[in-house]
């Protein structure tokens, strides 16, 4: 049967009313309609490397400070042109992305997550001490996007390219994780020691997820900076890794749809708090709790109900997977206790 | 003369670290998960303790007692909302189930007690006045929180080893389904350990609020800090806590007083990367189990 309204044709009217945002919209809103194709953006590379390849990886707020630290700071410093100060962000964020996955390797879980999470504090310390380079903690102004010859001014400039590029970019890894290497991912998440035995070769395949990840964040961060026109250190910190992780869970864990969902839910209701700071906290880390214990699946699950609706691979269903066993010791492992460790091994 | 002022320093803060990595290290034997909030709880007891101490006027002791019984408090309430529910579903869930109630802590406490980036003086106990002890220079506060910080280990060696609590808590720890067909009430003593672990990082907030300040934002730096303690421990070993929880508050205080202020908080990030990829099982943890 031939679905009349499916994923496909939600993503084609999202992204077709995204587009005649800048005729109907005032400034304000368009600045918040771009900020939600940069979350888009962030929330589907997160997803890939979490709710897909099942690695708990907190340091996506970094690598999307990097994404636009990279670009700002080749524009500002060198002299480089946009249009390649850009791709040239979102590649450093790759490149650092892809040397996290050799700690990933031998860490899963809570190891793997707050390893990471140093990481990410690692480098807000950089971004604040390393004066010379990074202007510390008061940020530095980046030059207004000027796309040359085209007819177009830089506030609409930035919107055309942010929704360009995050169009792109969901489709992109729609068909990735439609492909082998979804499925590569996904087995790795259920199950590291069967994923290998299915002769899945786990470092390049998570190295390729936190690449990928990676890049999506770099990519973001180099479309915030003209955007925003400022960066500071201020805008990775731990409060944006927490918009990001309450977007994925909110839209579903492990969906790609969901995550364009919940990135485009969750923007308006950071803009809504814009004005409180410790509102914002208690909502975000709120909201963070109640889809973790009523809604696990996120979102998303309201619209698999439509006929049409598909998406590539399972999603994140923790009560599905099979009770792992213990090599160790069958009583000693506390497996039972909190559900069957679908993260595969804790430590090795 | 700078190192032995270094060394006391680091003893000291050394001392609160361990107390905050005893939690994380019980309640992570208990249920192999880690409480992301709990640096926020020990935020969180600091500013009862603040508010009754300093806001309403009461004690420093009393003070301390009240918070520390709130500590436990919340502790349970934690456990119950964060933790108990979410037990079948997997260890991300519960991670990120803590995290969210991480921020919500940090939003409250930014609500009801300060605004971005307020520092709140705590009064100090004892005159700031250092004392000269076998050469060294130390303040008073100083000994205080080593004595309170040591009495509060002690306090809690007892609880574990001779009271039947924690040894439920030990046989839990140990071997779950076992403890179950003994008849423990495994539930519930999983809400009893988040309880005595919040309880202990409530009284390590209270020492500590004299000599750092309070300010909301204060508990996830803790909780990095002790956590670097409790991994450099090894992460299931109670002792190895503790002598993390030293190690960190020396190293950290030492790469300070030598090599540059800057680096003081950058010196945990750097051993919970190197320790967790290296020798994940640190430097007191037995061999690591595999699980699959």
């Amino acid at each position: 049967m031939r679905a009349v309204f499916g994923n496909r044709q939600f993503l084609a009217l999202l992204f077709a009313a995204l587009a005649i945002v800048p005729w109907v919209a005032n400034p304000y809103i368009l600045y918040i309609a771009n900020l939600a194709l940069l979350y888009i953006i962030l929330a589907v590379g997160l997803n890939i490397l979490v709710g897909y390849a099942g690695q708990f990886a907190l340091a996506n707020a970094a690598m999307f400070g990097i994404g636009a630290y990279g670009t700002g700071l080749l524009q500002v410093k060198l002299g480089v042109p946009y249009l390649l100060a850009a791709p040239g962000g979102a590649i450093l964020a790759m490149l650092i992305g892809t040397v996290m996955a050799f700690p990933a390797l031998r860490l899963s879980g809570v190891y793997l997550g707050l390893s990471t999470l140093s990481f990410a504090m690692l480098t807000q310390w950089v971004l604040l001490h390393w004066k010379s380079v990074t202007f510390g903690g008061g940020g530095f102004p980046v030059p207004q996007l000027d796309l040359g010859p085209l007819p177009i001014g830089p506030d609409l400039g930035i919107f055309y390219l942010s929704w360009l590029v995050a169009l792109a970019l969901v489709i992109f890894a729609w068909s990735l994780l439609r492909s082998r290497i979804g499925r590569a991912l996904v087995a790795i998440r259920d199950g590291e020691v069967g994923a290998q035995s299915l002769g899945i070769n786990l470092l390049h395949f998570k190295a390729l997820a936190f690449a990928t990840s990676g890049f999506y964040a770099g990519a973001a961060g180099a479309l915030y900076a003209p955007l925003l026109g400022y960066i500071s250190p201020e805008g990775f910190d731990l409060f944006q890794m927490i918009i990001q992780k309450s977007m994925i869970v909110v839209g579903g864990m492990g969906s790609i749809m969901g995550s364009v969902i919940g990135a485009t839910v969750m923007v308006v209701v950071l803009e809504l708090l814009r004005e409180f700071k410790s509102t914002q906290e208690i909502v975000f880390g709120g909201i963070l709790i109640a889809f973790v214990l009523f809604r696990p699946r996120g979102i998303v699950t309201l619209f698999k109900r439509l006929p049409g609706w598909e998406e590539p691979l399972s999603s994140f269903d923790p009560g599905r997977l099979p009770r792992p066993a213990s090599v160790v010791d069958p009583a000693a492992a506390p497996a039972s206790t909190i559900g069957g460790n679908l993260l595969g091994e804790e430590r090795r | 003369m700078i190192f032995g002022y270094l060394v006391a320093t680091g003893i000291t803060t050394g001392a609160l670290y361990a107390l905050v990595a005893l939690g994380i290290t019980i309640v992570y034997k208990a249920t192999h998960s880690v409480n992301f909030a709990h640096g926020d709880l020990f935020m969180i007891c600091g500013f009862i303790a603040y508010t009754f101490h300093v806001m309403w006027g009461l004690p420093y002791l009393p003070s301390l007692v009240l918070a520390v019984i709130a500590g436990f408090a919340i502790g349970a309430v934690v456990e119950r909302v964060a933790f108990r529910p979410l037990m079948g579903q997997g260890i991300v869930s519960i991670l990120l189930a803590t995290i969210g109630l991480s921020f919500v802590l940090k939003g409250i406490a930014r609500g009801l007690w300060g605004g971005k980036g307020d520092f709140i003086p705590f009064p100090p106990v004892m005159s700031p006045q250092p004392i000269s002890l076998a050469g060294i220079l130390v303040t008073p506060q100083q000994l205080i929180v080593f004595a309170g910080a040591i009495a509060v280990m002690l306090l809690f060696a007892v609880l574990f080893k001779f009271t039947k609590l924690g040894r439920m808590m030990q046989a839990t720890a140990d071997n779950t389904k076992a403890a179950k067909l003994v008849g423990i009430r495994v539930g519930r003593v999983y809400m009893y350990t988040f309880a005595v672990g919040t309880a202990v990082a409530g009284a390590a907030a209270v020492l500590m609020a004299p000599i750092t300040l309070l300010y909301p934002d204060i508990g996830f730096v803790l909780f990095i800090k002790s956590f670097a303690a409790a991994v450099l421990g090894g992460l299931t070993s109670i002792p190895g806590a503790v002598a993390g929880g030293f190690l960190i508050g020396l190293i950290e205080t030492l790469t300070g007083g030598y090599i540059s202020t800057n680096l003081q908080d950058v010196s945990s990030y750097i051993v919970i990367m190197f320790v967790l990829v290296f020798m994940p099982s640190g430097l007191f943890g037995g061999p690591a189990l595999r699980r699959i």
